[in-house]
């Protein structure tokens, strides 16, 4: 079966596979956007837990994440947890970073005038610097979800759902009629998923990015 | 197209680069404790004749030189490839078929490593030598843009410098602009490794062999004590690898920059 048959045949398996995948994503980075950002107006302008808070999420990263799957498996067993759970430590810190980032960048005339006007450290965070960070925060929640979308092909090798099943399918029928076109299949899916979230992004930071910014 | 819109870090391992001194000098003694907590936590076991056979010596010390070699094999065969052919698309008469590359590197990134891994496995066959082909796959266009990026943000004025003061092109390559990349480079060198040894990890499912082949073996029989040994490895590997390089680009960092 050729390539372009097997997409004609399969195509439905694929997109509802290509949801799966995606829904993991954004759930884990909508946890991971919560927690980075969070922690981000926590730390900023605190030159210790920042690099503390760095230091940690950075060296998630460095991880392995067959490694970071095998290591949740024994606390949450196998599937949907340790995927979700696995996928939201790896995209915390580009989240957190661009967080402090741009949290930093705000010229400190602009915060003054807004003490001036007699606004609270927290007003002053959640209503002038953050709105002017957003860009900023956004491209890291975006470079998370790319990242995370790639990862995510190896949550099959936990039962995790996605287009890894169609991958891992692919390797396990080796030799067999369709096996270079499940994976194949599989991992221009990811591809394409990625380059997908990557439009939504673009679309999302036009349409929440304060309208004095643009 | 948003394809050139992708942001230039992505990949894991560039993001980490940068520690102070006094980080450098955590990693190693948390890495010692987690591998001490690891062997008594094995230790005190009492195995059965399955867990034995993964969790012993001869298996384990294997693994660990099988991962390594793919890794540094790979790794060196990325870097001889991936920086010259940088150096190249960066000199002038080339310079217009870097915009091409780098937009493929973009591209790239979204590609999983496990997808070009099977792949390779389906089409050309299994085994250590194929996994080291997946591998430079995975890892040269990092690499690649890398290198890109950071021999084009020399400074021009620099270049026009060195062209001033009667140096050739070539001189000013090896005496202005590699000088002055070698963060970059080293950036490149750490970018390949730590994606290298994540890669290899899934190597095993094509019958590579290294510490992934533990963490497999612990998933599909449903034994904590395999999955533990080769996790925890195969985390401690990852950062040692990154801990090693931080030292080298701590030391070899021009001293003006």
């Amino acid at each position: 079966m050729s390539f372009t048959e097997y997409l004609s045949e399969r195509w439905p398996t694929i997109v509802r596979m290509m949801a799966e995948h995606a829904e993991v994503v954004l759930i884990a980075v909508a946890i991971a956007a919560v927690a980075g950002i969070g922690l981000g107006m926590a730390v900023e302008g605190r030159p210790r837990a920042k690099g503390l808070a760095l230091g940690v999420t950075g060296t998630m990263l460095t991880v392995p994440s067959l490694a970071l799957f095998g290591l949740l498996i024994p606390l949450f067993g196998l599937g949907l947890t340790p995927t979700i759970t696995a996928l939201a430590l790896y995209a915390v810190f580009p989240i957190l970073r661009n967080t402090i980032t741009g949290l930093e960048s705000v010229p400190s005339a602009v915060e003054e005038a807004a003490r001036g006007m007699g606004m609270g450290r927290l007003s002053r965070t959640l209503r002038i610097r953050l709105p002017l960070a957003w860009p900023v925060v956004l491209t890291g929640v975006r470079v998370a979800t790319i990242m995370t979308v790639a990862i995510a092909a190896i949550a099959a090798a936990v039962a995790g759902p996605g287009l890894g099943e169609l991958i891992f399918g692919g390797l396990a029928r080796i030799g067999g009629a369709n096996a270079l076109n499940d994976t194949l299949a599989g991992t221009l899916g990811v591809a394409v998923l990625a380059l997908l979230l990557d439009v939504l992004f673009v679309v999302l930071s036009r349409l929440t990015t304060s309208r004095g910014l643009r | 197209m948003t394809v050139t819109a992708v942001p230039e870090r992505t990949r894991p391992s560039e993001e980490a680069a940068g520690r102070s001194l006094a980080g450098l000098l955590v990693t190693p003694v948390f890495l010692i404790i987690v591998s001490a907590a690891l062997y008594l936590y094995v230790r005190g076991l009492d195995l059965d004749a399955i867990e034995r056979r993964s969790v012993n010596q001869t298996v384990i010390v294997d693994q660990f030189i099988r991962h390594i070699k793919l890794v540094a094999v790979s790794t060196a065969l990325v870097l001889a490839i991936a920086i010259p052919l940088g150096v190249l698309l960066t000199r002038p008469g080339l310079r217009r078929l870097s915009a091409p590359f780098l937009a493929l590197a973009n591209v790239g990134q979204a590609v999983p490593s496990i997808g070009v891994l099977v792949l390779l496995a389906v089409t050309v066959g299994i085994g250590f030598q194929k996994a080291v082909i997946a591998l430079i796959l995975v890892s040269a266009l990092p690499v690649l843009r890398n290198t890109m990026v950071g021999l084009r943000s020399v400074d021009r004025s620099l270049i026009d410098a060195g062209r001033g003061i009667g140096l050739s092109k070539t001189a000013v390559l090896f005496r202005v602009e590699l000088p002055l990349a070698v963060p970059v480079i080293l950036a490149s060198v750490r970018v390949a490794v730590i994606l290298n040894v994540g890669s290899a990890t899934l190597a095993a499912f094509t019958n590579a062999g290294g510490l992934g082949d533990l963490i497999n073996t612990g998933i599909s029989l449903n034994r904590t004590p395999i999955l533990l040994t080769g996790s925890v490895l195969t985390a401690v590997l990852a950062m040692a690898a990154d801990w090693l390089i931080g030292i080298v680009e701590y030391v070899l960092r021009p001293r003006g920059i």
